[in-house]
């Protein structure tokens, strides 16, 4: 196991299950684990074996029906301020990219630090920045139609770390792009993952995703059937 | 990038559709600014009327909402001339008549005044000449209702059957009046059967050293009075202001466009209303992300809101402007000139913009409530 030893528990979920509304469906059940400050994990599983409800259970975006989610030992049952905590340490990569049309690169990238006490200036300035540090600073003033996937996908990410989170979260990031952008894409992931040690957890069907993490997380029908090759049940 | 960039660029997603929700916000502001424009000019004129020619008070029978319908003893202006602080009276008789001009009708207020009193001092004859004489068959015109009727000097004017000499054109230091027709008083009693009556006078008060207590007690001198039978003269006095404020087609033509108003406004407020919720049910899924990355709830609600309420200052500019250049296209419009300036006040362009922001806020509050309540997780499931 690749696990990082002795190193904190950013994020912990304690038999966390969730049914959704209907009654018919049980995307999590009892699923219990640990990520660790700094870790790169990949988690994977067949369509509808609850990936992404695992992955927006950690990213405060959804409550789980039973259970618990611990963001630095914090249950986020009791968090005063979830928008708080998505705005300020977690960063979300999503695989439709969801920038906004009307927005050039730079201002998409700037949509999540208006929740900073930042002026316009250092929003733009620090937009820039991101934006270079993916490899997009040539690309800065185009809006997302005239971007290829790729390019978005690197916008999306740079939106992502605007608030420099603590956690970077991404739910099928490789899914909507050709094989080599891909790859420069979860290149970009070990460079940040090396370069800052963020924590990344990335939902994914790609073996080759799941190889680039230091540890992977099998789902199967809402349980853990695998932690980094440890077989669970 | 500022916050109201991102509203702008928001609202330029759908340029038409914003256009015509501004365009209708201005139809709402341009109604309502210009009606109320109209009816404060209308004021304006009237009290500029009075106080244009030092009228302190004006006397209207006791229980009526102005003189069209007041009826007063003629003898009862020499009792209050006779009140030591009394400057000047000046009675008068006035109804409304009919004229036939270019296969239409004129309606224009018609004024019995005393030849020699104050009245007519503020009218400047422009052709021909004045009234001279009480007993006098004649009429003086106003410049516009001359250009109205293409009267001039020496042409007849038919008066409740009666054929007056038209002996001037006048034009009035108050544009109201220039669409009016003067005649003698005892004319004007003669023709309306109500002989030694008269509609109202106007008082002048003397205020030796800026004593403006003094019209005070003249008006309660006035509403005092008797006549020789030591009845009542039903007389009430009002200054000028209140008595403009209070007679009945002002306060008619204030209720008429405060109502037209509010209609237009909540049709605006509806319009406004469809745009904006039609605008958030699009952005479904962009909105649940812009929360699912940390925006809080008030940031979407001031986001939304600021949308609604950009469109509506910019309807309310449109909306101003469009009132202003209406409001000068009709005073020049014959059959209002000189009724009203063309003029808009501030406080009445400020009131549109005051309406147009409440328009702003009740259209977008529910829409940018219902935005904040969707949930960060809606976007994700649609993945």
């Amino acid at each position: 196991m690749n696990r990082p030893v002795g190193r904190e528990v950013l994020l912990e979920t304690r038999g966390l299950s969730r049914l959704y509304p209907d009654g018919q469906v049980q995307a999590l059940r009892d699923v219990s684990l640990s990520i660790h400050l700094g870790e790169y994990v990949a988690i994977m599983g067949p369509s509808g074996s609850g990936k992404s409800t695992l992955l927006t259970a950690l990213g405060a975006i959804d409550r789980p029906t039973t259970g618990e989610v611990l963001f630095a030992g914090q249950p986020l049952s009791q968090h005063p301020n979830l928008d708080a905590l998505r705005a300020t340490q977690i960063g979300f990569v999503f695989q439709s990219f969801h920038l906004l049309p009307t927005l050039t690169a730079v201002e998409n990238v700037q949509i999540p630090m208006f929740e900073m006490p930042w002026s316009s200036t250092q929003r733009t300035s620090r937009a820039r920045d991101l934006l270079e540090q993916v490899g997009m600073s040539h690309r800065c003033d185009h809006l997302p139609s005239r971007l290829s996937v790729g390019e978005r996908q690197r916008v999306a990410i740079a939106r992502a770390l605007a608030n420099r989170p603590q956690l970077l979260l991404a739910d099928e990031p490789t899914g909507n792009l050709d094989s080599q952008t891909a790859e420069e894409i979860l290149a970009l992931f070990a460079n940040l993952h090396q370069t800052i040690g963020m924590t990344l957890v990335i939902v994914t069907h790609s073996d080759e995703v799941a190889r680039s993490a230091q540890r992977c997380i099998r789902l199967r029908d809402g349980r853990v059937v695998e932690d980094s090759g440890t077989v669970v049940s | 990038m500022h916050f109201a960039t991102l509203l702008f660029k928001n609202l330029l997603r759908r340029k038409t559709r914003s256009l015509l929700t501004c365009c209708g916000v201005a139809i709402a502001v341009g109604t309502t600014v210009v009606l109320l424009g109209i009816t404060d000019s209308f004021e304006r004129a009237t009290v500029h009327a009075f106080e244009g020619r030092g009228v302190d008070l004006v006397v209207i029978e006791e229980g009526v909402i102005d003189q069209l319908s007041s009826d007063l003893d003629e003898k009862m202006v020499q009792r209050v001339a006779r009140l030591p602080e009394v400057k000047d009276v000046a009675p008068g008789l006035l109804d409304l008549a009919a004229f036939p001009a270019l296969g239409s009708t004129v309606t224009a207020l018609v004024q019995g005044w005393e030849v020699q009193g104050f009245l007519l001092q503020g009218l400047k004859i422009t052709s021909g000449q004045g009234l001279t004489e009480p007993n006098q068959h004649a009429a003086i015109i106003g410049k516009g209702l001359a250009d109205s009727l293409q009267k001039q000097p020496g042409d007849s004017l038919e008066i409740e059957g009666e054929t007056f000499e038209i002996v001037g054109i006048f034009e009035s230091f108050t544009p109201a009046e220039n669409s009016g027709v003067v005649i003698p008083l005892p004319q004007m009693q003669r023709i309306k059967y109500r002989p030694e009556r008269v509609t109202g006078f106007s008082v002048v008060v003397r205020q030796d050293g800026g004593d403006t207590a003094a019209v005070d007690r003249v008006r309660r001198q006035i509403s005092k009075l008797v006549d020789e039978q030591g009845k009542s003269g039903r007389m009430v006095a009002q200054p000028v202001r209140d008595y403009v404020q209070a007679s009945g087609h002002i306060r008619i033509a204030h209720a008429m466009a405060w109502m037209t108003s509010v209609i237009a406004i909540v049709v605006g407020a509806i319009g406004m209303l469809n745009t904006m919720i039609m605008s958030v049910v699009e952005r479904v899924r962009e909105i649940s992300i812009l929360r699912a990355i940390g925006w809080k709830k008030s940031r979407v609600i001031r986001m939304i809101l600021g949308e609604s309420l950009i469109i509506s200052m910019v309807g309310a500019t449109l909306g101003s402007l469009g009132a202003i250049v209406l409001s000068q296209g009709l005073a020049r419009w014959p059959a209002v000139q000189g009724m009203i300036d063309g003029s808009i006040g501030p406080p009445i362009v400020a009131m549109g913009f005051l309406m147009s922001t409440l328009l702003g806020l009740v259209g977008g509050v529910y829409p940018a409530l219902r935005a904040a309540r969707l949930l960060p997780a809606e976007g994700l499931r649609h993945e």
